[in-house]
């Protein structure tokens, strides 16, 4: 995220662009070059419905962050003794906990939306309210809250702080997994009120999170 | 009246009250009958206990590190004496709360330590309360994974699985995995039931939609669940015999909706583990609860291939 700065500013750039091509209805320019190939992410391989450009290129910033996110987290985990398959309740704990310490340091200056960029939040929001909207929608929103009691705020949900030990994990449906961006097995998304989290699930940190994720 | 005649009588009364004899399609619970000739307080085994045959333990959310769970524990531990079950398949919730190092060892270690020290088996699948870390805990034989298959014997294979995050690649592992095997017994285990009467959680029709037409169309014949904290033997769905043995150590008492016409039988009073045994194409099982009642007791024949 040490680029976060430039990034901001070449995004502001970019939605100026953005906005002042639609006014003109001409097709809008191509995405900011936030990666090599942001036009080939695979996020659009995986919602439902046809994306717009706009929303393409906001889910393909949004999975260069994760990308970013996850080179930290495979360096750091890498510099720790790796966890043999037949482990000690010992060495689990520790090596948990000094990922947790590494990543926690790594992003001391992380906030809400770093991840989930302001202009990625809508389209995810947007993807959801389509998967809840539909016709299992009640049921899919009934797994979800099936230990789902949580109030966000009682808890101090935090940006790089540790997901709770007491907070039960919220299961996902498999709908869901599949309307969603695409993650590697360091990350996955979990609910927690009505809160959609980025949980690092080796390190136990809550990486990103959007509020009022959950359709009412 | 002697009062180990008293002890046959009542359990006999349990068997005919609580409907333990009835028989569902696929399921003969007659096979079975409540043997009153053991010591109170000792679980009766009402299984054939065949040599040759695979015999294992269903356990599901138990780490509490209560007195309770001791208790269940030391159930099991009784039945190992006369009843050599290999293996123990964990459907998740293995560890409530933390997860220090300390508590590996109050809420499984200790209180399953005779069955350890016997050299049995620990196979976990992972439920909603686990860190993902158990994964590789030595105890719980996961070998890394999230989800795995093993096959403790030529004809029979267990497929375990995660269900609190079914990403798309497992499904597609689990298709993959179930086409392949040609084991005669294929039984499939994991967290969150298909079908469950819990008022508290129930069936999960999401997950039932994708994963119910992986077992019918590759002939699983027994699925093992947990999450709803009791005891329940569904009717046969699909002629798969499906299970919800969430009663290792958490209970949620008169938790069983009754009205829900998916009850084979239930049990919502007590902690309660299940003994299985396989002998051919018979899948006989117990579920025995924390005072070594058995309470329901019946067999499974496996599903064959439709010519």
């Amino acid at each position: 995220m040490c680029a976060r700065r430039g990034g901001v500013a070449t995004l502001a750039a970019a939605i100026v662009l953005v906005l002042g091509a639609c006014g003109r209805e001409t097709v809008p320019p191509p995405p900011p070059a936030t990666s090599a190939s942001p036009a080939s992410a695979p996020p659009t391989e995986r919602v439902v419905g046809p994306l717009s450009q706009e929303d393409a290129r906001a889910l393909a910033t949004m999975n260069d962050r994760l990308k970013q996110y996850v080179e930290l987290h495979v360096k750091l985990e890498e510099s720790l003794p790796k966890l043999p398959k037949d482990a000690t309740p010992l060495q689990i704990d520790k090596n948990q906990r000094m990922l947790e310490k590494l990543v926690r340091e790594a992003r001391a200056t992380a906030k809400p939306g770093d991840i989930f960029t302001p202009e990625a939040q809508p389209v995810i929001k947007r993807l959801l309210a389509t998967v809840f909207g539909g016709p299992d929608g009640k049921q899919l929103k009934s797994s979800i809250m099936d230990e789902n009691t949580v109030v966000p705020a009682t808890i101090k949900l935090t940006v790089n702080a540790r997901y709770p030990d007491v907070v039960p994990l919220t299961s996902v449906p498999p709908q869901v997994l599949q309307t969603l961006p695409k993650l590697t097995e360091d990350l996955e998304y979990r609910f927690v009120g009505d809160w959609l989290i980025l949980l690092d699930t080796h390190a136990h940190v809550v990486a990103d999170y959007i509020d009022d994720a959950l359709p009412k | 009246m002697r009062p180990r005649h008293l002890f046959s009588i009542a359990l006999l009364l349990v068997w005919a009250v609580t409907g333990a004899g009835c028989r569902d399609a696929g399921i003969a619970a007659e096979a079975t009958r409540i043997d009153g000739q053991h010591p109170s307080g000792e679980p009766t085994v009402a299984l054939p206990n065949k040599g040759g045959s695979f015999k294992f333990a269903v356990l599901g959310d138990f780490g509490i590190a209560e007195q309770t769970q001791y208790e269940l524990a030391d159930q099991m531990a009784k039945l190992r004496q006369r009843f050599k079950y290999e293996i123990v398949v964990l459907v998740g919730d293995n560890l409530y709360g933390s997860e220090r190092p300390q508590d590996f060892q109050t809420k499984f270690e200790i209180p399953y330590k005779p069955l350890l020290d016997a050299g049995v088996k620990f196979y976990a699948s992972l439920g909603n309360h686990d860190a993902r870390e158990q994964r590789y805990y030595k105890l719980f034989n996961m070998d890394g994974k999230l989800y795995y298959t093993f096959s403790p014997k030529s004809d029979i294979r267990f497929f375990v699985l995660e269900s609190t995050y079914p990403v798309p690649e497992q499904i597609e592992w689990a298709d993959k995995e179930l086409k392949a095997s040609g084991n005669n017994w294929k039984i499939v285990y994991f967290h969150h039931p298909l079908y469950s009467s819990g008022e508290r959680h129930g069936s999960d029709l999401r997950l039932r939609e994708v994963l119910e037409p992986l077992f019918v169309k590759y002939n699983v014949s027994v699925v093992l669940t947990g999450h709803d904290h009791f005891y329940e033997r569904l009717k046969p769905q699909k002629e798969i015999a499906y299970f919800v043995v969430g009663s290792g150590g958490q209970l949620r008492k008169g938790n069983i909706d009754r009205g829900t016409g998916l009850t084979a039988r239930g049990f919502d009073t007590d902690l309660v583990f299940m003994a299985a045994e396989i002998a051919g194409d018979e899948m006989y099982f117990n579920a025995i609860s924390r005072t070594g009642q058995v309470v329901d007791a019946g067999v499974v024949t496996r599903r064959k291939t439709k010519p």
